[in-house]
């Protein structure tokens, strides 16, 4: 769209002078990005620098969170790469300065961009943190030594080196504080603070007295670390507060505004992937459905009733499946079987509207997402929402999960995850194992992204499930895509979304032909207006 | 007490603050002004034991706990001493430190309310009067005041320092001790608590350089330590877990027999701590807790012995003669593991350290490591009472870690019934007796005063850092 040079980006990201690929610029591919670029950029290149250097990250910390082998991380994190931010080490003798030059400036460029997006809230700021240290550790680990030294002698980093004299009256104490220490008398020592080295404080693999802790040569990556993270962590500040000051940029807010977004996961509003859902497609698509919604699913049907957090959570989860109100206020009314329909019209009528946005304020609420699932609203005594890996006692989550026949190994798994509080991959994982199954699969070939099969590569999406109707989505898709490959790619399966129910056959037939059986008049001329807010019986 | 950290919003109650107290309230520089609710003015007629000319002091007449800890509040708590520690600075002027600080109240009914914070010490004061808590806690120092919380949004409501703490808690020394079970304590099994002292106090100071250490009593059977220098409290989460992990060696829960794994080499800092538990252990272990004179504690020791010809070999030694001398049998079981190690070099590395290994099992310290690695964990405040021994929880010097007796500590009643011989015996016409506080009439007055020594050692710190700065 935009040709010509944004000239508010320049000002942003340089002091207006023109530069070349500098030789010294760029000396290794590491970089504590001290300096903003001195360059110009498009504005499309500005966007689309952001976006692959934030592929980079969520791959990499999704990696790390799934707790794979180094060999399955060091795959996973280096597709992501070579995809979308290549970094070429010096030492590769096909590439040419002029593309090391390149990766290395998409490289520093990409960062002050997101550090842009990133330093507007405490919550954005300690994600990008967190995220630029890991990135900046994997590199650092993955390069030569060689480059290590050249690149720590550029950074005048002031740590105050042990004498030799020191090294000698502490002889003992170093050599017993390591169980690597070798030749104290060779091995160069430095004096910091404890404090900036936890790691190997909390592990006693490093002498402290009196509140300094002598840190050896080859523990450095541990300081280097801690520099970059402490830097990173001030600039940032100091950008979050800058930031108002170019506000009124009209053309690069919009993009960051939009890139910051990103890690918060997608906001799922009513997506209908599966089609327009009737009332009574829900039973049947059950099966896509991620634990929490088939368990408020099930204690539905059995108890006949569900209370308000229940009907919030499954209710706007229907919503963002494709649930139209009028097939809302059926599948309510049709579920709630013990009270009759003039009583749900007084009491839950008004309640489903106002979560379309119907009602009252009229703010069109939109479907949960994992985290405030997890984080709100916790549920009590007599309710049945909430996330089960979160929620559900150790005993009760294992027998739902042996009731969807999850063996032991991965039950095991999952529970470990939980135990972890890392709620999220356990479902990720039950999505995994339970979904392998589903398609006919080995769950053993879908962990942490890697897998032979075009549908088993689809299960183990590389992504962590941050919403439920991402879980239900990718099932549904998952599925269909399914099906399309045993039919040989018949047009039924080829169809995108949208096309309705119709091309959906396999363990769970969906039955088009319930479609409209109901017929129902417009709940909304029958409930008065005065009906109370939140009704909860 | 784990779930002490979780927010209690429902159950806390707002309090409105009173209208024409702004910041800043306090203009003198004269620390006493801040007390003009002095105890000297508060009601006497309130003290039961003072009503007519006879003091009442022997303990059934003591009234109920309800009754003590207003009293206590009322008397005897040294509020001065301890609005000063928590303000953190030389002015008298209500700090940061003071102000942002949340207290947390646990009144009888065990209801908690979190997030309390105080513009002036009589604010406090008349608050701790008013409520009649139980006891209460201090939580950490916020970036605002914890009250104000709800002007912002969550996120932005955050612990910014708080004192490094530790607490060690008798009960988890219930597998390895048999002088006493659960609540009790004695002064056989107090030992546990001198060598917890001695090995972290020293660690503290040698290893992380902190000056200000403060052991307090817990009440009933077990310690705190405050460490309130500037540094400490500075800490962040992921440091105050790097001391605990520093710190922790035993490790697992009760389906965890040997619960130290120790490195063939020991750390300086654990050399060190070995040194103290060689000087207690066998008085300790074999003396107090008789670990090796009965089948059934003697156990604890043989089922964990990696090999296991060398425990049924010992056990049927000490079976056959169960009356020897604990030093004879601990000496049998080092040449046993000796000979075994002379015999098969292959075993050298399961068996070498294992006596070691369980002098530390036996004898380290035991931390509750939630509380200290959290900054906004909550922890009891020094000088509360115990609300089921009706103890002062007094801090221990550390230099008199060997002579505590955790039976010492004052309760309200005795306390009642020293303030009123003290004021039988001085005339209130008498001009000394007046200017004195309550508390310094009684017994707590040495306990005062040692804290107090503390605060000076933290005040000329402050005074030089103050000069150093200009």
């Amino acid at each position: 769209m935009f040709t010509q040079h944004n000239r508010k980006s320049r000002q942003l990201l340089a002091s207006g002078i023109k530069s070349t690929y500098d030789d010294d610029l760029y000396p290794t591919r590491l970089n504590f990005y001290r300096e903003p670029p001195l360059l110009e950029i498009s504005i499309e290149e500005f966007e689309q620098f952001a976006l692959d250097r934030m592929q980079v990250l969520q791959a990499l910390l999704t990696a790390q969170m799934r707790n794979l082998t180094p060999e399955q991380l060091d795959k996973a994190v280096n597709e992501a790469i070579r995809k979308y931010m290549p970094m070429s080490p010096n030492s590769k003798s096909n590439t040419s300065h002029r593309q090391l030059m390149e990766e290395r400036r998409k490289d520093h460029i990409s960062h002050f961009i997101l550090r842009l997006a990133y330093s507007r809230s405490q919550e954005l700021r300690s994600w990008f943190l967190r995220a630029e240290c890991a990135l900046f550790r994997y590199r650092f680990e993955k390069e030569m030594l060689k480059d290590q030294l050249e690149f720590l002698e550029k950074q005048n980093l002031s740590w105050k080196k042990v004498s030799d004299e020191d090294k000698r009256l502490l002889r003992e104490k170093l050599k017993t504080s390591s169980f690597k220490a070798g030749n104290i008398d060779e091995e160069t020592y430095f004096e910091v603070d404890f404090e900036r080295v936890t790691g190997l404080v909390g592990r006693r693999q490093v002498y402290i007295q009196a509140g300094k802790a002598f840190v050896r040569l080859s523990d450095q990556v541990v300081l280097v670390l801690d520099e970059f993270k402490e830097r990173l962590s001030h600039a940032l500040e100091v950008t979050g507060r800058a930031l108002p000051r170019m506000d009124e940029d009209d053309r690069l807010m919009p993009v960051l505004n939009n890139i910051n977004k990103q890690y918060l996961g997608r906001e799922f509003t009513s997506s209908a992937i599966a089609g327009e859902i009737q009332a009574s497609d829900v039973d049947t698509l059950k099966v896509h459905m991620p634990l929490c919604m088939e368990h408020l699913h099930d204690e539905l049907r059995r108890e006949k009733h569900t209370r308000h957090g229940g009907r919030m959570q499954y209710g706007l989860f229907l919503k963002g499946m494709g649930l139209s109100l009028e097939q809302a206020l059926i599948f309510w009314q049709m579920a709630f079987e013990k009270i009759t329909p003039e009583q749900f019209n007084k009491n839950y009528a008004y309640n489903v509207r106002h979560t379309y946005g119907m009602e009252g304020k009229r703010t069109d609420y939109t479907p949960y997402s994992c985290k405030s699932i997890i984080m709100n609203n916790a549920p009590g005594p007599g309710d049945h929402h909430g996330c089960p890996f979160r929620h559900f006692s150790a005993p009760n989550l294992r027998a739902q999960l042996a009731a969807h026949n999850v063996d032991e190994f991965d039950t095991d798994d999952i529970i470990h995850k939980v135990q972890q509080r890392h709620y999220q991959i356990a479902c990720t994982r039950y999505y995994e194992v339970t979904r392998a199954k589903m398609v006919g699969i080995s769950p053993e070939n879908v962990k942490g992204g890697l897998s032979d099969s075009a549908t088993g590569s689809m299960i183990a999406s590389q992504e962590v499930i941050e919403h439920p109707n991402q879980f239900f989505e990718q099932s549904y898709l998952l599925m269909k895509s399914k099906n399309a490959e045993s039919e040989g790619g018949a047009a039924s399966g080829a169809t995108g979304a949208g096309e309705g129910m119709d091309g959906v056959t396999g363990p769970a037939p969906l039955d088009a032909t319930v479609k409209g059986r109901y017929t129902y008049k417009k709940a909304g001329a029958s409930i008065s207006s005065n009906v109370q807010h939140d009704i909860d019986m | 007490m784990s779930d002490m950290d979780i927010d209690h919003d429902p159950r806390e109650r707002q309090r409105t603050v009173e209208a024409g107290q702004p910041e800043g309230q306090v203009e003198k520089d004269d620390l006493d002004h801040l007390f003009d609710l002095d105890d000297s003015e508060l009601d006497k007629v309130d003290n039961p034991w003072m009503t007519g000319t006879k003091p009442i002091s022997s303990n059934a007449d003591a009234g109920d706990i309800h009754q003590q800890l207003m009293l206590y509040y009322r008397h005897f708590f040294p509020f001065k001493p301890f609005f000063q520690w928590l303000n953190y600075d030389i002015a008298p002027k209500p700090s940061k430190s003071f102000l942002n600080r949340e207290i947390c109240w646990t009144l009888m009914d065990d209801t908690f309310i979190r997030f309390q914070s105080y513009r002036t010490l009589e604010e406090f004061k008349n608050d701790m009067i008013r409520l009649n808590p139980a006891k209460f806690d201090l939580g950490a120092i916020y970036n605002i005041r914890p009250k104000d919380r709800h002007m912002v949004r969550p996120t932005a409501f955050i612990p910014v320092a708080k004192e490094m703490v530790f607490d060690i808690d008798m009960t988890d020394y219930d597998e390895i001790r048999t002088c006493c079970k659960g609540a009790d304590v004695c002064n056989k099994c107090w030992e546990f608590m001198t060598v917890a002292m001695k090995i972290i106090d020293v660690a503290m100071r040698d290893d992380f350089g902190f000056k200000h250490i403060l052991w307090v009593y817990s009440g009933r059977r077990g310690i705190h330590c405050w460490i309130a220098d500037e540094r400490a409290r500075k800490l962040n989460n992921d440091q105050r877990k790097a001391i605990v992990s520093y710190l922790e060696v035993i490790k697992g829960g009760a389906q965890q027999g040997k619960k130290v794994k120790l490195p063939n080499t020991l750390h300086p800092s654990l050399s060190r701590s070995f040194e103290t538990i060689q000087e207690h252990f066998r008085n300790l272990v074999f003396e107090s807790q008789e670990i090796l004179s009965e089948p059934e504690n003697w156990e604890k020791i043989l089922t964990l012995i990696p090999d296991e010809g060398v425990q049924a070999r010992i056990r049927q030694s000490w079976e056959d003669s169960p009356n020897r001398a604990p030093s004879l049998k601990w000496a049998e079981l080092l040449d046993s593991i000796g000979d075994e190690i002379a015999q098969h070099s292959a075993k050298r590395q399961a068996l070498e350290h294992f006596p070691r290994d369980i002098m530390f099992q036996f004898t380290y310290p035991r931390l509750d490591d939630k509380v200290s690695t959290n900054i906004n964990h909550l922890l009891k405040s020094p000088f509360c009472v115990h609300p089921k021994t009706g103890r002062v929880c007094v801090p221990i010097p550390i230099e008199d870690c060997e002579d505590f007796d955790p039976s010492s500590p004052p309760t309200v009643p005795q306390l009642v019934q020293e303030l009123n011989q003290y004021d039988a015996t001085h005339p209130t016409s008498d001009d000394d007796s007046n200017k004195l506080q309550d508390w310094q009439k009684t017994s707590l007055r040495k306990h005062v005063e040692y804290f107090e020594r503390f605060l000076k050692g933290l005040s000329r710190e402050m005074r030089e850092k103050k000069q150093k700065g200009r």
